[in-house]
């Protein structure tokens, strides 16, 4: 296995511990905001380095631009859903008491 | 068991429990959620299974406008439990050993099949050995607009039908607004500028690019109407009665430039719906990518057409 | 065990597990949501039976199932048009037992 494949590979892995963080953040926390807090964070950077893994591993700058699209394409999403999200639960008054079952996390 | 069998057994094994997550009959709107997710891994199955067409068509249609079409549905009944209905316990009953019998014959026949060795002859081989005289390089385009336009061209009209059936099921009256954020909601704005014009890019992409690579009419119409899907939301367009005349040309034009084009061939001796170059084949997907995007999003808003909103 | 036949057994098991919610479920939208997974079912058990002869799937049986996504969206969409419409005329969101209007 060369450098550059092993650095990828070490990457993705990384960023599948943070999604993995992330999911647990999700199930476990008590609260919207607290979830929205660790989905967001961890995903986004999961993401981040998942992209760079495989970006590493393919080797081409074409992929890699388009792979960079991507997060930025994920990111934004998260951004503005998360936001969307919060200010709902702000306004449901869901703050600070924890999510009923069945609550949109 | 090698990372490829174990990757296709955990998808596998998540399909499983997905859908077994949906039937469960928990709160209802999380129940649609997790549909979407099911859709979303089937698109992942399709990507394994060599599929990448369908992969995209999946995330895009079968997940994504079926998923946003189903929670607008959820929003409109107001969230309503259905009541018991007449005799339920027979029903009950009923249901386990049903679904055991039709599960297992759905698995001995696929397992039969899988076991079969495909007729060299079939449509499939033909279709990839007179694929190169298209000028195509995708053999699912390939056999979508040329070998067998007349499936293409009837899908097309089956969406038609479909509009004009949800148009006679208008609810009388002006149609609600669909709107649940407002455009001046901070960070709705940003999303519409940099999305929208995103969608149209994709959308244009997956045209081009689905001659060669995966990619079509289909994908390509899905995601401009996610689009409209994101407009509507949004409260940048707003759901009217009537159909203008630039939304019944919208719908249209699909249709209607397949028939052309595949009609005028018998003026040139050659046979009906066979198709004269490539250039047709972007003409009709481009006409195609419109009229899927216009009926989807209309679709979605319940509507007739669509008028500018407010600021 | 193959790939191919992990696939047909998972479509057959989701296939069961839609025959099993169309029964089930009252409201007409769940009963829409299993006959969704059904049709999804019966999908990729064409397309992964397809695959088995050449290695790739079939694009003829591509097609038949790209255009089946579509057919059934479009399906979906008229049936919540119509669920719509009797919740709108007669605030039931379910299906009578017998087709007798036992309201």
């Amino acid at each position: 296995m060369s450098l550059s494949e092993s650095i990828g590979l070490a990457l993705v892995g990384l960023g599948c511990v943070f999604y993995l963080a992330g999911t647990v953040g999700l199930l476990r926390f008590p609260d919207v905001f607290s979830r929205l807090h660790a989905l967001t964070k961890a995903d986004n950077l999961g993401l981040l380095l998942v992209c760079t893994g495989l970006a590493v591993l393919e080797a081409s700058w074409r992929v890699a631009l388009l792979l960079a699209s991507i997060w930025l394409l994920g990111l934004l999403a998260a951004t503005v859903s998360a936001y969307l999200i919060a200010r709902h639960a702000h306004h449901a008054g869901a703050a600070g008491r924890p999510a009923a079952e069945g609550e949109r996390p | 068991m090698t990372p490829e069998l174990l990757v296709d057994v955990i998808l596998a094994v998540g399909l499983v429990a997905l859908s077994l997550r949906v039937v469960s009959g928990g709160e209802l709107f999380r129940d649609i959620v997790v549909f979407i997710v099911f859709g979303l891994v089937v698109a992942l199955s399709w990507a394994r299974l060599g599929s990448p067409d369908l992969a995209l068509a999946e995330a895009a249609i079968g997940a994504g406008v079926t998923g946003a079409l189903m929670l607008m549905a959820y929003r409109r009944l107001a969230s309503r439990s259905g009541g018991a209905s007449g005799d339920r316990s027979r029903r009950l009953r009923l249901a386990a050993p049903v679904a055991v019998l039709a599960g297992t014959a759905v698995a001995i026949i696929g397992l039969a099949a899988l076991g079969i060795d495909g007729a060299s002859d079939s449509g499939g081989a033909a279709a990839l050995a007179a694929l190169p005289a298209t000028g195509l390089g995708n053999p699912v385009t390939g056999v979508l607009l040329m070998f067998r336009g007349l499936d293409t061209l009837l899908e097309l009209v089956v969406l038609l039908v479909v509009l004009l059936g949800a148009w006679a099921m208008m609810i009388p009256g002006p149609p609600p607004a669909l709107h649940l954020v407002s455009r001046d909601t901070p960070l709705v704005a940003a999303l519409l500028t940099i999305a929208a014009p995103l969608c149209v890019l994709v959308a244009v992409h997956l045209l081009v690019v689905g001659a060669d690579e995966p990619g079509g009419a289909f994908q390509a119409g899905a995601v401009l109407a996610a689009g409209g899907v994101l407009l509507v939301l949004t409260g940048v367009l707003r759901p009217s009665r009537e159909a203008g005349p630039v939304i019944r040309l919208a719908v249209l034009v699909g249709p209607a430039a397949f028939v052309v084009v595949g009609v005028s061939a018998m003026a040139f001796g050659r046979p009906v719906m066979e198709l004269p170059g490539l250039w047709a084949v972007y003409l009709i997907e481009t006409a195609m990518m419109i009229s899927i995007a216009v009926t989807l999003s209309l679709l979605f808003g319940r509507s007739g057409g669509f008028r500018r909103g407010g600021p | 065990m193959s790939s191919l036949a992990v696939y047909v057994v998972a479509a057959a098991a989701v296939f069961g597990v839609g025959v099993y919610g169309l029964i089930v479920a009252d409201h007409v939208l769940r009963k829409l949501l299993a006959l969704n997974m059904m049709g999804s079912a019966v999908f990729v058990l064409m397309v992964a039976v397809s695959g088995s002869a050449q290695g790739r799937p079939d694009p003829v049986a591509q097609a038949l199932v790209l255009t089946g996504i579509v057919i059934a969206v479009a399906a979906t969409a008229f049936a919540l048009a119509l669920l719509v419409r009797i919740h709108h005329d007669t605030g039931r969101v379910t299906l009578s037992e017998r087709g007798d209007d036992d309201d």
